[in-house]
């Protein structure tokens, strides 16, 4: 690869990697598995960089590559399937308030536990649309199927979600909104 | 559950992001280690296919019986059909012997022959020999027949040794060459032995390539050194008739 590509790569992958990786988290809810598939991506990517270097919009592709990467290593029948379940702190953190700490606890469990519970495509749909803020038009794209089905997938994702989430908060005795 | 709390609860879902410690220069390394890697592997298996290959077709491209001509050094087989043994050109020759001499002198019974690759049996009174020597005809034997007298043969050497022609000559009582349209020279050689009657009678043929065929004719039978008799059972004309044959390929 030339020198010039080279850069333009480097520069790409610099710029996109956390933003890759914080999709990738929400599509498989950890982060180690998170990080391979942006590496696996983007090095998917560096392959095909003299072809795909000019196209109007670099990032939606590379959403599209990691979506199809998660899909493949969730088909693979020897698929990691860890779940972590957090390390716990040495020592309580006074600095933080406790509200804040509650809701993003909340988050993170509404992540591990409510839209992992969600199926695979259905997850995708969400994550794009609502993490990444892509149009039913983009998220097409990005899945490769039409928008009817990127509207459907959604329609049921969330469904599934919200009585996910309603189990979890009767089960806690949070009040759904 | 709205979208917009699905928004929220998303965007502090990565509240906790661990530090990204990411090196584009690192990842761009692996995918050349990477490539190289199935570079090779690539080149390995396209080696590991063409030996593949070639050990299976190789066999199909060398001579059937391949064993068999290599188990013996002094054959020479370099004018034969690749695709025909000694064994199976000894046969193919002494039963088309036998058939035309039995044509040629319809007053001969039981015309057959015995041929056998390798084996020295060009002097009539020396044994034949088992194991190969230097000098030893690609093929010799005899054709049996039985004539009015009783039970005899003719002696054919199939060779590339030049001793033949060398010492063809050497006291014969009439000996001559005879150039054929084909380019090949027969030489024709008769031995009274001092007597009237001819004792021996030979019918050599000189191909280009340096190739020798003798058929002899003696006054006993060569292959059993006895049956005496007057003279030869077959004549030098008949003889030099087997040895021109076209119906026969000797080479």
């Amino acid at each position: 690869m030339r020198k010039a590509d080279e850069q333009g790569f480097r520069e790409f992958a610099a710029a996109n990697a956390a933003s890759l990786r914080r999709t990738a988290y929400l599509f498989c809810g950890d982060w180690h598995t998170a990080e391979d598939l942006m590496q696996s991506s983007l090095m998917k990517m560096y392959m095909a960089w003299k072809r795909i270097k000019d196209l109007d919009n670099l990032i939606a592709y590379a959403r599209k590559v990691l979506l199809r990467t998660w899909l493949d290593e969730k088909r693979r029948p020897w698929r990691r399937a860890e779940q972590r379940d957090g390390e716990l702190p040495d020592a309580a953190d006074v600095s933080v308030d406790p509200d804040t700490t509650s809701a993003k606890l909340w988050a993170r469990e509404l992540v591990h536990t409510a839209l992992l519970q969600v199926p695979p495509r259905q997850r995708a749909v969400l994550v794009l649309r609502y993490f990444e803020d892509l149009s039913v038009a983009e998220v097409a794209v990005a899945m490769g199927c039409s928008e009817g089905t990127v509207k459907s997938q959604t329609a049921r994702g969330l469904a599934t979600l919200r009585a996910i989430v309603e189990k979890l908060d009767s089960s806690s005795g949070r009040v759904a909104s | 559950m709205s979208e917009q709390e699905i928004r929220e609860g998303m965007l502090l879902a990565v509240w906790d992001e661990p530090p990204l410690d990411f090196d584009p220069d690192a990842l761009i390394r692996r995918v050349e280690q990477k490539k190289s890697r199935r570079r090779a592997l690539v080149g390995v298996g396209v080696a590991t296919a063409m030996i593949v290959v070639t050990s299976l077709t190789l066999p199909g491209l060398l001579p059937r019986d391949q064993d068999s001509q290599l188990g013996s050094a002094s054959q020479t087989t370099t004018s034969a059909p690749p695709s025909e043994s000694v064994d199976q050109k000894a046969q193919r020759i002494g039963d088309k012997l036998a058939e035309k001499l039995a044509l040629r002198m319809t007053n001969l019974k039981e015309v057959y022959a015995s041929f056998r690759p390798g084996a020295y049996a060009y002097e009539p009174n020396a044994p034949t020999t088992t194991s190969p020597r230097s000098g030893d005809p690609e093929l010799s034997g005899f054709v049996y027949l039985t004539d009015e007298i009783g039970p005899t043969a003719i002696q054919v050497v199939l060779t590339k040794s030049k001793n033949a022609e060398k010492v063809l000559c050497m006291g014969a009582s009439t000996c001559h060459d005879v150039k054929q349209n084909d380019g090949t020279t027969v030489t024709e050689a008769e031995y009274n032995d001092g007597g009237p009657d001819i004792t021996r009678a030979v019918s050599l043929r000189k191909f280009q390539s340096g190739y020798y065929v003798q058929i002899s004719s003696f006054s006993y039978n060569p292959a059993t050194n006895q049956g005496l008799r007057q003279t030869v059972p077959v004549p030098v004309a008949v003889l030099t008739d087997l040895v021109t044959s076209p119906g026969i390929a000797w080479q």
